[in-house]
């Protein structure tokens, strides 16, 4: 993906794959899902990122979002696909990934073993780069690792992919903190020609009121951190969450999960306005979990040095902010208390500022604390990029994984002593729009699929049921329209791969048959009057070269005399 | 064409690239399996080729409607099989030898059912009553018909003519369509098979007439076409009787 960049070259993308920050094909994993490969759809997803499993499980899916199919009836389940064939990959024995030969000398530090800098790493590596990832803590993976439940991540998952990422050749170095370790300087005494910073958001946000320093008062993110495994901490009885984001419902629900009788989320808004995923709320209340709308904290009151209750005004909803969410607005008068004995802010978090390099620090009072070029991730110092979390503020970590992506394509061109900003491959990416005001749209009729259940089952049955499953994910990805042009997606090099028409303009009578039948319409009748393929949109199926009534039309890959040579071979035996 | 009746027919099998996965096929002997990118894909005169080249059967094999992976490549398969089906009954050969299976992710039973349950069907047909030069004959015929610019044009225009409207603003109906279609194939077989029959020697209308069992007004009416479309000229005449030769078409 990096350098091969021949200019003005606009790459087509369907809207799924426009969506996602790292860009995944997505088309190409489907299509692969369709034909049952699903090793081969693992390894796609690895061409783009390298946390197939994770992002399975808790990506908050900009790509279903996006997808062409809710115009028929719901986008297509594309998060739930990715994490069965990662699992069912995981499940066979993960192929042990060859280490990738060092083609460069130059090394690269990242600093922070989280999303954004394990994906640079990997692309780094893949590049055939001496990668060194310094982690602060015991393990990597950062919040993936640490602050994302085990319920909704498990941790074998997680070692998995960052196994994987060994495989390639990366060096993780674990137990090394930064502005005590190891410092700019240390590393480029060391021989590190490149830097990049992807340390993200580390400290909770406060909520500002008095009484927050009581016993009981405890970060959503330190509370996380202290649920990993291996650790003991002890919950309350009756436990307020405050915030409604996922950080927020993954903490009410360990909270429940460690014991807590009753556990609530009070947030300042209304249900419609939480950033959480609506399926995480569910699952929330399903857990027990009350939630208290329209609540913002006033005061937290305390008893002997511990909490007893969080005092809270009720709110009322104003015109929208910049946000797009409407602005919560303090009812005067209306303060009511809520009795429990812990309390758990989750408002977000900010960087840990006293670990930065103080001249990577932002002087301005307003904006982020790094401050960077969002196009190249570079930061005011020569050779140090920095981009995730930390530089956009917490964010996803698709997203961090995409900041990882584009740093990576920075550092290779700085290091090759390119220029950075020349045809960045996320500026020229387009999106393919014909589907949308699409006749095809008429033709696909509505189909809903049954959601299957996952009962508790013996091996046999285990067998049996995830077989039906695969076949359940066949189908499911058999709903994916295709919006883009060829996917690229490996399932047939020999059929299709890029198939693409060809128009003999001197047979060509422009008769429009082809233009009528080709299903994308990248077949247009120019100034001339004869047929022109727009190479672009091609799918290659070879409708018009079947169809064409003064055969002007052939295949590149697959023609007509190929396929009766086929026939041919094939009647001989 | 010709077979053995204690020998398994010949089937060629053009299945499309998304239709079955190969976990799901155990296959005959006798069943050959192409791989095309859609079924829609199969040009009408490749189907004819194949049987030409001595396939007792062919299977089409592709997806259900709404599952088509470029829209409609399954419903022109559709119409090809439609008009590949009168060409064959034109040719003499029993239409049953072609056959279009649209199938869905979700379906039960695997590949290996289809194919035994075709290949048994075509067993049964036997062999062709025509003779080998006859059945040669016409299906080169119905062959070169299916690649020329009639019918191809015809069947590339079908859906936007029945289910659009053509440039004068008028919607054919579907029964209407089938039955224009019904005329051009029969005629279009008929001129091809006289351009076929011409090709060796110079035949007269009354010798055509009584190899295509049909009036010699009927087969002097396509002659006078063919004429005009520089298929076919006057060789020469014997006594009073024309004789013609047919013209490499282009």
């Amino acid at each position: 993906m990096v350098a091969n960049y021949s200019a003005n070259v606009k790459k087509l993308f369907p809207p799924c794959r426009v969506a996602c920050p790292a860009h995944v094909n997505v088309q190409g994993y489907v299509s692969l899902i369709q034909k049952r490969k699903f090793k081969e759809a693992v390894e796609v997803i690895r061409r783009d990122m390298p946390f197939p499993a994770i992002c399975g499980r808790v990506c908050f899916s900009p790509c279903e979002d996006a997808c062409a199919r809710v115009n028929l009836d719901q986008a297509v389940a594309i998060r739930a696909l990715k994490r069965l064939v990662a699992d069912i990959e995981r499940e066979q024995g993960r192929v042990v990934a060859e280490p990738v030969p060092k083609k460069y000398s130059e090394k690269v530090a990242i600093i922070g073993a989280g999303p954004a800098g394990l994906t640079a790493a990997y692309e780094l590596a893949k590049l055939g780069y001496p990668v060194t990832v310094f982690e602060r803590m015991a393990k990597p993976g950062g919040m993936m690792h640490y602050c994302i439940p085990d319920f909704r991540l498990e941790k074998f998952v997680v070692a998995n992919e960052i196994a994987y990422i060994k495989d390639i050749d990366v060096e993780i170095k674990t137990g090394v903190e930064f502005g005590k370790d190891i410092t700019i300087e240390s590393l480029k005494n060391d021989g590190y020609k490149a830097i990049f910073f992807a340390i993200g958001t580390q400290l909770g946000m406060k909520l500002n009121v008095p009484g927050e320093d009581l016993e009981g008062v405890i970060n959503a993110v330190d509370f996380l951190r202290a649920t990993a495994p291996g650790k003991k901490i002890t919950v309350g009885e009756r436990v307020a969450v405050i915030g409604g984001g996922n950080t927020a419902i993954d903490a009410a629900r360990m909270a429940k999960k460690l014991g807590a009788k009753e556990v609530m989320i009070l947030y300042r808004r209304s249900r419609e306005e939480m950033p959480a995923l609506p399926h995480e709320v569910e699952l929330a209340e399903k857990d027990g979990i009350k939630f208290y709308f329209l609540a913002a904290p006033k005061q937290i009151i305390g008893e002997n040095g511990r909490v007893k209750a969080v005092e809270c005004l009720r709110m009322r909803l104003g015109e929208p902010d910049e946000s797009g969410r409407r602005r919560p607005i303090p009812i005067a008068f209306s303060e009511h208390q809520y009795e429990v004995d812990m309390v758990i802010p989750a408002l977000g978090q900010v960087v840990e500022t006293s670990v930065l390099p103080p001249e990577l620090i932002n002087k301005e009072k307003r904006g982020p604390p790094i401050q960077v070029d969002p196009l190249t991730l570079e930061t005011n110092i020569p050779g140090v990029f920095a981009g995730g979390d930390v530089a956009t503020g917490p964010a996803s970590i698709i997203k961090a994984v995409g900041a990882g992506k584009r740093a990576a394509v920075s550092i290779h061109r700085y290091l090759r002593g390119e220029d950075l900003r020349r045809d960045r491959e996320e500026e020229k990416i387009e999106e393919t729009t014909w589907v949308k005001d699409w006749r095809l749209l008429e033709k696909k009729e509505r189909r809903y699929d049954a959601p299957i259940e996952k009962p508790h089952l013996s091996f046999e049955e285990a067998r049996e049921y995830l077989e039906r499953l695969k076949r359940q994910a066949r189908f499911e990805a058999f709903r994916c329209l295709g919006c883009g042009p060829c996917a690229e997606c490996l399932a047939s090099m020999d059929l299709c791969e890029g198939d693409k028409a060809v128009v003999d303009e001197s047979k060509c009578v422009g008769c429009n048959v082809c233009a009528v039948i080709c299903p994308v319409g990248a077949i247009k009748k120019n100034e001339k009057g004869v047929a022109q393929v727009d190479e672009e949109l091609c799918k290659g199926c070879g409708l018009c070269a079947a169809r064409c009534p003064e055969k002007a039309i052939s295949m590149k890959k697959l023609s007509n005399e190929q396929i009766l040579t086929m026939v041919l071979t094939a009647l001989e035996r | 064409m010709r077979m053995e009746s204690y020998n398994p027919p010949k089937i060629v099998c053009f299945m499309c690239n998304w239709a079955f996965c190969e976990e799901e096929m155990r296959v005959p002997y006798n069943v050959n399996i192409i791989r095309v990118i859609c079924v829609g894909r199969m040009d009408p005169a490749l189907v004819l080729e194949t049987f030409i080249n001595g396939a007792d059967g062919v299977l089409l094999v592709g997806c259900k409607p709404p599952d088509c992976h470029f829209v409609d490549g399954n419903l022109h398969a559709e119409r090809a099989v439609k008009m590949l089906k009168k060409l064959l009954a034109l040719a003499g050969l029993e239409p049953e030898r072609l056959k279009l299976l649209l199938t869905s992710p979700m379906e039960d039973k695997g590949f290996s059912h289809y194919a035994k349950e075709f290949s048994e069907e075509v067993w049964k047909l036997g062999d062709s009553p025509l003779g080998k030069e006859e059945l040669l004959a016409n299906l080169t015929a119905a062959k070169d018909a299916a690649s020329a610019f009639r019918l191809r044009v015809l069947l590339g225009r079908e859906e936007e003519l029945t289910e659009f409207m053509n440039a004068y603003g008028e919607k054919i109906p579907e029964e209407e369509f089938d039955a224009l279609l019904d005329d051009i194939v029969r005629a279009e077989f008929i001129r091809y098979k006289i351009h076929y029959l011409t090709r060796v020697k110079p035949h007269s209308v009354k010798e055509l007439a009584e190899a295509l069992g049909i009036k010699p007004s009927a087969v002097l009416r396509h002659i006078t076409n063919m004429r005009r479309k520089g298929m076919i000229a006057l060789d020469h005449v014997e006594g009073y009787t024309p004789l013609y030769k047919a013209l490499e078409v282009r």
